[in-house]
């Protein structure tokens, strides 16, 4: 077993695809933790499934497995599902829970058909896309995983770029407009940030579940702090954690999906948090509670022994 | 130069207008209230001047220029419940939001403007408070921290709406004290304000609006019981006992 990790850590091309995954985990925790506070986590996940049915038109028009190719489709349809989610709570009564639950599904529907289209041509039942839906960072390999960490490393400096910007107009909207800041624009940009980052993960995550590594690092690094940009970089560590342990031990059992381990060890870290976290974490606040009802009482009984031994005089 | 002029001024969310012709312009360095029942548009109004919702028709003019929010001559206090106040963030943090006109994009916020920032959090007697979680501040110290927030923009005319709603005598105190500071600067600071007991001795002009400018000057002239009924219609019965409070003051 040990034998077995440092011959998987010497090899360069598990290295590079820890790197990459690390990366990923940054980025996604970083943006996820924005989106988060944005109420916009969901959103992440509708772009997430909605990248398939790219990915399956993609491989289709251009009849080969290149990862740069399937990217663009899938970035292709991640947009239109973001934008459609926006659009459809700005012009109809549909509230966002329902649009987003509209959109999730009718491009993941149309992205398992496609899926079950492409498994049927000749070349489409080894083309590994099925890899697309729970991950399989093992198998990214070269210049695609170069990809991979390259864009997860744009990204992770754009967010740092416009961190105070994005940070006002989470808060306060109507002030950050106040202050001249081009809010719309700054809306669009954030969407396609989150975007990307998904669009970046799916090929190591996968569709269902890349959600989580939006998802799952930010909540879990809302329990440790009071500031937002400790919050930040908190759940982008986590999110490294998870994408490097996630990728670890898929690399190590032959054929694992990369995505639910790196899910697992997400809410792993999660649970920890929930329990743990200083001030916050439940079994904490639990302890000191009874530290400090225990306190209380004992003051109480001494007063009521004054009081008793006023009564006395 | 009056550093505000609204002219003609209609807005809309739906068919029917929420602001109406409305025009009235501000002297420089006075405090001005902004009155009129619920719904009358008093937010409404504000908002349409600071440009965050979009006009039918009209002309807005601050300092006889058309208002850029890049000018940074106006501060701006929402009315407190706009924001989620769960955000991971701490009273001096929020109170720098109001330097970022300043920083300009990409740079953070420099020692100097924390220094002004801690400032006016003193200014509003929240020091103490600066790195207390915004969320376990109580709702009239919300307020203040808004109230910070604003004089760190710096601002030659400031908007608030509605800042005395939730405070304590004392507080409102303090808050009027410092807008009668600031005017003294030669700012020019208007005010949404519910409470017409206390109008007479706030404010130097009233605007009373609804749907329509009512009636809009210096608050001895304007401010008379016979205006006031047009703004509040039929409300007056209650209305009445207010005012006579206010005449025999
Ligand atoms: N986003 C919106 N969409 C549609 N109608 C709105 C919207 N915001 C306000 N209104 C309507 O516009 C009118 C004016 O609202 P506004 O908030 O300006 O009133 P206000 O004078 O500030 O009232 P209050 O004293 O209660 O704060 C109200 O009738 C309200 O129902
Ligand atoms: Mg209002």
């Amino acid at each position: 077993m040990n034998d077995l990790l440092r011959m998987i850590l010497l090899d360069a091309n598990t290295q590079w695809v820890l790197i990459g995954t690390m990366l990923l985990g940054i980025a996604s925790g970083v943006l996820g933790g924005i989106a988060l506070l944005r109420k916009q986590s969901l959103i992440g996940d509708a772009v997430a499934h909605a990248a398939l049915p790219g990915i399956c038109i993609a491989f289709l028009l251009s009849g080969e497995k290149s990862l740069f190719v399937l990217l663009i489709g899938a970035t292709i349809t991640g947009l239109l599902a973001a934008y459609s989610i926006q659009f459809i709570i700005s012009s109809s009564i549909i509230k966002e829970d329902a649009a987003i639950c509209l959109v999730l599904s009718v491009f993941f529907g149309f992205g398992i058909v496609l899926l079950t289209k492409v498994s049927q041509t000749p070349s489409g039942n080894k083309s590994g896309l099925d890899d697309f839906i729970f991950g399989q960072a093992a198998s990214l390999v070269g210049n695609d995983v170069k990809l991979m960490a390259g864009a997860a490393a744009v990204l992770i400096f754009i967010t740092a770029l416009i961190f105070k910007e994005l940070k006002v107009l989470t808060f306060d909207p109507s002030f950050a407009k106040g202050l001249g800041l081009p809010t719309g624009l700054l809306n669009f940009l954030f969407l396609s940030l989150l975007v990307a980052a998904v669009v970046v993960g799916i090929q190591a995550v996968g569709v269902i579940l890349m959600a989580a590594l939006l998802i799952t690092p930010a909540i879990a690094a809302r329990y440790w702090t009071n500031s937002l940009s400790k919050m930040i970089v908190i759940s982008g560590i986590f999110g490294a954690l998870s994408g490097m342990a996630g990728t670890l031990i898929s690399t190590l059992g032959e054929g694992l999906p990369t995505g639910p381990f790196i899910v697992v060890t997400a809410t792993a870290l999660f649970l920890i948090s929930m329990l743990f976290a200083p001030e916050r974490g439940l079994v904490t606040k639990w302890i000191k509670r009874i530290a400090n009802n225990k306190q209380l009482r004992n003051n109480k009984l001494l007063q009521g022994e004054k009081r008793s031994g006023y009564h006395e005089l | 130069m009056n550093p505000v002029v609204v002219e003609n001024l209609t807005v809309a969310y739906q068919k029917k207008p929420v602001l109406s012709n409305v025009s009235f312009e501000v002297p420089e360095g006075k405090l001005i209230g902004i009155i009129g029942p619920n719904g009358a548009g008093k937010s409404t109004l504000i908002k349409a001047i600071l440009g965050l919702i979009p006009k039918a028709a009209g002309e807005i003019k601050i300092y006889d220029k058309k208002y850029r929010p890049k000018d940074r001559v106006v501060g701006y206090v929402p009315q407190r419940g706009s924001v989620d106040w769960d955000f991971p963030t701490n009273a001096l943090d929020v109170v720098l939001m109001g330097r970022y006109g300043h920083v300009g994009w990409f740079k953070r916020p420099g020692k100097k403007d924390t220094e002004i920032a801690m400032e006016c959090l003193k200014k509003v007697g929240m020091e103490k408070y600066a790195n207390r979680q915004i969320s376990q501040l109580s709702g009239g110290q919300q307020q203040r921290v808004f109230l910070a927030r604003a004089l760190a923009q710096d601002a030659k005319v400031y908007f608030m709406d509605e800042p005395f709603v939730g405070v304590d005598a004392a507080t409102e105190r303090a808050i009027i004290e410092l807008l009668n500071e600031l005017k003294r600067q030669g700012k020019t600071v208007l005010v949404v304000h519910h409470d017409l007991q206390t109008v007479k001795e706030y404010f130097d002009h009233v605007m009373l609006l609804n749907v329509n400018t009512i009636a809009a000057g210096p608050t001895e002239e304007v401010f008379t019981l016979e205006n006031l009924t047009r703004t509040y219609g039929g409300k007056l019965s209650f209305l009445e006992k207010d005012q006579l409070i206010v005449e025999q003051k």
